[in-house]
């Protein structure tokens, strides 16, 4: 079969067009490693797939991972630069991105200031209204996932479980997003799902930018629910109609809606417009929540102050110190 | 989106125009479509379709001609009788390949056989439209006298089922295919992956379809009937029979390589009923307070001729445009069991030259020493 491969002349690089120098990590089906686009010089990560360790061939979220990104070129999404195969495997090329921002958030020496967090939740935003506008839906966003490059932008990786918007009537799975960053819907077990829950996640993660720890930390699925429902309020039929006919709306405890004064001392630091916009990601109604769009215009972008150019971001303070700290798949997340 | 598409799938060259006025312009659909890979790598024109299948074909032959030789050889030094009848055995006395048009036909035959095969699964349209969009793009790469489209046909259901999040165990898979082992089908996945450029993504017309049947109704019935007595029911009718007609018609034929998603949506809805969607149409082109009035980047240009003159150019070009998709669709030739069982048996000797050349020798042995 590897002869025969060679043959095709569609892949329009080899291996030969790269270096791998370094691996950097080992995943379940993929092996990162750092190397070097050499026509160019250009730093590169490189996931290689295996093929054929798989009973059912190619794994699932690797086939998504490359259909998705070929299509995703945007300056907030990480970048696809190649594929090829060698030697039955399938390598990705992508963008080298060293830092993440959750990297940055458990870093005690950065100290975050408002115009910071307003730009990394900006191109964020502008990620994932790139995905939402060609009807994709992330599924996985956590700051893990959000990477940084050296001149600071802020780009969404791993599209493993991403997925096109379900026709209408098609079921979709609920198992999906990092539990921490879950959306009520997919907590209850919602077959049908929008944009909303990349949405929440993104709220989420912009509580987190504040508070500088993560925001609903569950511990298990059930205490995510309690969790998520201590800081929100338990969605009811009065705010939230329908919801009792979700499959896991069972038996819960009953928490008050928090006040305006309670969230205002839980997150100290943030204006009243950026309570605003966070208080419209959180909506515990998938169709409350505000879309990419509406975020985007909303008045905290336009307050002062400005968000912080991509280049005055903070960075990890020493290369080194975090390749200690930080478990070798964490560095590139790919 | 309607007054978009007249501009159409045509050309690549305003891409790059687009992207440097894109810093103030809004970005439409059209826009993003033009950035997908379905039109970045798999939009031809149709003269560059045909040049393309010809192209592939020339390197089907000569694959098949270098098989050809390399078979000859062997037997030559295998079979001791052979320099007796060499001159019979030649490839141009033996040889019988695939004319472009001929490998046509079969593919047509075996696209058939994607839509029984994926029917026979209840597999969902989307899955059906992408294996066969994969099948297509496949044989747009490498000629049938490469690779038997067999089991490429079952590959690319497998992997269109897995794209588009329609998993299958591969037992599951394999149970009901006739002498079909998991190896047979997950060997070639590879293979199908990179003759696809690594490019899963494929936008078919049914979500168009479905967005022209809401679009319909709007326009259409309020706020009052814009065709006296037309109801509900009859726009439904409408939109059960084009999606009918896109499973039965378009998905088989070529226009998802020379026209954009929703011009083949449009042309589903033209044909099943030419009067309500021709009446959409202009009600779209020709009533003001339908079309949507906002230009692209909102500054209005006064070199510009009245907006009437060019929303009726843009609709008689749309229209021609619908035509001429329908043209090609209806255009489809059948191919027939008879028709393909010929060309299967070319096919195969193509694929396996040896067993030409042996059948060939053992058959001037038997009829004794040349003349």
């Amino acid at each position: 079969m590897t002869s025969t491969i060679t043959n095709v002349q569609v892949a329009n690089s080899t291996c030969s067009n790269y270096s791998k120098d370094r691996k950097v990590g080992e995943g379940t089906y993929a092996v990162v490693y750092l190397g070097k686009q050499l026509s160019t010089d250009r730093r590169t990560a490189i996931k290689e797939i295996k093929t054929g360790l798989f009973k059912d061939g190619l794994d699932m979220s690797a086939l998504r991972e490359v259909k998705y990104l070929q299509e995703m070129k945007h300056e907030n999404v990480i970048e696809l630069i190649d594929v090829f195969s060698a030697s039955n495997s399938l390598n990705l090329v992508l963008e080298y991105l060293p830092c993440d921002l959750e990297m940055l958030i458990k870093e005690q020496s950065i100290i975050f200031k408002p115009s910071d967090i307003k730009s990394w939740i900006l191109m964020t935003l502008r990620g994932v209204h790139h995905c939402h506008r060609n009807f994709i839906l992330h599924r996985d966003l956590k700051p893990n996932n959000l990477l940084i490059s050296p001149s600071g932008q802020l780009k969404l990786a791993d599209f493993g479980l991403a997925r096109s918007l379900g026709n209408p009537g098609e079921d979709l799975t609920s198992n999906v997003v990092t539990r921490w960053y879950r959306a009520p819907e997919l907590l209850f077990g919602a077959r049908h799902y929008t944009e909303a829950i990349d949405i929440w996640a993104v709220g989420i993660i912009f509580a987190e930018l504040m508070l500088r720890t993560p925001y609903l930390p569950g511990k298990d699925d059930v205490d995510q629910l309690d969790v998520t429902f201590r800081a929100l309020g338990t969605p009811t039929e009065q705010n939230w109609p329908n919801v009792s006919s979700l499959p896991l709306y069972n038996s819960l405890r009953v928490y008050p809606p928090p006040s305006r004064q309670e969230l205002r001392n839980r997150f100290s630091a943030a204006t009243e417009k950026a309570l605003d916009l966070i208080i419209q990601m959180t909506q515990l109604d998938p169709n409350m929540r505000c879309a990419s769009t509406e975020a985007l215009l909303h008045d905290y972008f336009l307050e002062m102050p400005r968000a912080t150019d991509p280049s005055e971001l903070p960075q990890m303070p020493s290369k080194k110190k975090s390749e200690k700290n930080e478990p070798p798949q964490k560095k590139v997340k790919v | 989106m309607v007054e978009e598409m007249s501009r159409g799938n045509e050309n690549k060259s305003d891409v790059k125009e687009d992207e440097s006025a894109s810093k103030k312009r809004v970005i439409t659909r059209d826009d993003l479509y033009r950035r997908s890979s379905q039109f970045r790598m798999w939009s031809y024109t149709r003269e560059g379709l045909d040049e393309q299948k010809f192209k592939v074909n020339e390197k089907g032959k000569s694959h098949a001609l270098k098989e050809f030789a390399a078979a000859l050889e062997k037997i030559r030094q295998t079979d001791e009788t052979f320099n007796q009848f060499e001159s019979e055995l030649s490839a141009d006395k033996l040889a019988d390949l695939l004319t472009a048009d001929e490998e046509k036909r079969y593919l047509i035959f075996y696209s058939e056989n994607i839509i029984k095969l994926t029917n026979s699964f209840r597999m969902p349209t989307q899955v059906k439209a992408t294996a066969m969009s994969f099948f297509k793009k496949f044989y747009l790469v490498n000629s049938v006298m490469e690779y038997h489209p067999k089991n490429v046909l079952y590959t690319c259901v497998f992997l269109a089922a897995k794209s588009e999040n329609y998993f299958m165990s591969i037992e599951s898979f394999c149970h009901p295919l006739p002498k079909t082992e998991p190896k047979d089908v997950l060997d070639l996945e590879f293979l199908v992956l990179s003759s696809l450029k690594f490019t899963l993504f494929v936008h078919h017309p049914f979500r168009p379809l479905y967005g022209f049947f809401l679009d319909f109704q709007t326009v259409l019935l309020h706020p009052e009937t814009a065709i006296p007595n037309l109801k509900v029911e009859a726009l439904c009718t409408l939109y059960d029979a084009a999606k009918k007609w896109l499973s039965e018609h378009a998905l088989i034929s070529d226009v998802g390589f020379l026209f954009s998603p929703p011009h083949i949506a449009l042309a589903a809805m033209y044909d099943t009923n030419k009067k309500i969607t021709e009446k959409y149409l202009k009600m779209k082109y020709f009533v003001s307070n339908t079309v949507e009035q906002k230009q692209e980047g909102g500054q209005s240009d006064n070199t510009k001729p009245p907006e009437s003159e060019i929303n009726s150019k843009n609709y008689e070009l749309l229209l021609s445009t619908i035509n001429e998709c329908i043209t090609l669709i209806k255009s489809t030739p059948k191919t027939t069991r008879e028709d393909s069982t010929e060309i299967d048996k070319k096919c195969f000797y193509a694929l396996n030259p040896e067993r030409l050349i042996k059948k060939r020798l053992n058959k001037l042995k038997t009829a004794g020493t040349p003349a």
